[in-house]
């Protein structure tokens, strides 16, 4: 499978020391700003800041590619097919049929590409200097209940080892003469419901014993549980956070109070 | 476990059991959260650079609805799929994945599991989750995204042959496992 990625990597920046529960709300104010800026070089401002962020997560240039590998080949896609669909606007370009090409048009397309390089980047920022274990952490303690945080654990945890298992799986019926990669879409599917029957059914025998280890280890047994780590916001965190809001309030202001149009 | 609650606490109300649900449903869910992550993961198709891709994480969506109800269908099939979008480098996706998905599952679980999931009720749950499912994308591609009407028309066919796809395999996976194996799917 390419082995099965964890998107954290250990390393020591001031991102990776941040309260996970501070990098959350900025990756949804981020996100909230994507959608309020409308300009194409501030959205490419925005698009720059995140990768700025990226790099000082030490993010390593293969994993920043994989993290625009997808989006970049949606971005192309969109920057071609919006101004075929949107006539709307003048000067025309060039025209074929019913179909027309303005120049409006095309930096419509471009913008919206920004928009989504933005919102599909920034993601990263979080899952790059996040681990798991932090996260779920984090959610809880941001007022998801504990046995939902619990499962969202327990589903990360058994990810890598059931890619481990569906790949074995594969192996084995393989070596029983199963095509896996040949034959068109509905043969391909076809035959990997022979990897699909044998996966489920033994994910659902570790469910059982999974449902028996907690119960062995009292789980449910008190409402006041305790944890061995705890989140605290340092001074750090508080400055994060202001810096965060008012780089989402300002420009919120600006366009919905001073009617500026940015 | 009550008892043992009482026994632990120091004082009455803090050594009240807790009121989660149970650990068999945890196991469960947290599990097929994983597999349907991992089934989208690693049944990933690419196809030529414009026609988009495929995979089977429909299968697990409607197998999780149709043998263990929309609750499961709901959370597994939401949450997995959008973990897969993320592993799978596109996070942009993740929260239209997550109510797109979640509401495939949740229709399909409630509609496909009515008079005790006869032929007809699992082929309407499947066909009005998977609508649910293509309508999300759709709009959420279209209006939240803002990717254009072109792009988002573009995606319509291939989530059609998902859902069709998807819906075979799960419905049948779902009636095998739960004649073979009754003892598992009961929560």
């Amino acid at each position: 499978m390419g082995g099965f990625i964890d998107l954290y990597t250990e390393a020591d920046t001031f991102l990776h020391r941040m309260d996970p529960r501070v990098k959350i709300v900025a990756v949804l104010l981020l996100s909230l700003l994507a959608f309020i800026l409308s300009h194409l070089y501030l959205l490419l401002a925005l698009l720059t800041f995140i990768f700025l962020l990226l790099f000082l997560a030490r993010a390593t240039i293969s994993r920043t590619a994989f993290a625009l590998k997808f989006v970049l080949r949606f971005m192309v896609l969109i920057i071609i097919l919006w101004p075929i669909f949107d006539p709307t606007g003048t000067p025309v370009l060039a025209s074929l049929g019913p179909i027309k090409i303005t120049e409006p048009a095309v930096w419509r397309g471009v913008t919206s590409a920004a928009r989504v390089g933005c919102l599909a980047t920034v993601w990263y920022i979080l899952m790059f200097t996040t681990s798991q274990r932090d996260l779920v952490r984090a959610l809880v303690k941001m007022g998801v209940r504990f046995d939902f945080g619990l499962t969202l654990a327990i589903s990360l945890r058994f990810l890598p080892t059931f890619g481990a298992l569906i790949d074995s799986i594969k192996d084995a019926q393989r070596a029983r003469g199963l095509e896996l990669s040949k034959g068109g879409l509905l043969k391909r599917s076809k035959n990997y419901v022979a990897v699909l029957v044998p996966t489920i059914v033994s994910a659902l025998r570790t469910a059982d014993t999974l449902s028996l280890a907690l119960q062995s280890r009292a789980y449910g047994a008190r409402a006041d549980r305790t944890y061995l780590r705890d989140l605290n916001m340092r001074p750090s965190d508080y400055v994060a956070l202001a810096v965060l809001a008012a780089i989402l309030v300002l420009p919120a202001f600006a366009k919905f109070v001073m009617q500026v149009d940015i | 476990m009550s008892a043992q609650g009482s026994n632990w606490g120091n004082s009455g109300a803090a050594g009240k059991p807790a009121n989660y649900v149970s650990p068999k449903i945890v196991a469960v869910y947290g599990v097929l959260t994983a597999l349907t992550a991992a089934i989208t993961y690693a049944s990933y198709t690419p196809f030529s650079p414009t026609k988009g891709y495929f995979n089977l994480g429909d299968s697990m969506v409607f197998f999780s609805a149709l043998a263990f109800g929309w609750r499961a269908g709901a959370i597994c099939g939401g949450i997995g799929s959008a973990a897969a979008d993320i592993l799978l480098g596109s996070g942009i996706y993740a929260p239209i994945t997550l109510v797109a998905k979640g509401a495939e599952g949740l229709v399909a679980g409630v509609i496909g599991r009515m008079k005790g999931g006869k032929a007809w009720a699992v082929a309407l749950g499947i066909g009005a989750g998977g609508a649910c499912m293509i309508t999300t994308y759709f709009l959420g591609e279209w209006l939240l995204l803002d990717v254009g009407l072109g792009k988002a028309i573009a995606e319509i066919p291939i989530n059609i042959a998902q859902v069709v796809l998807g819906g075979t395999i799960g419905a049948l996976l779902s009636y095998y496992v739960k004649k073979s194996y009754p003892s598992l799917t009961k929560t």
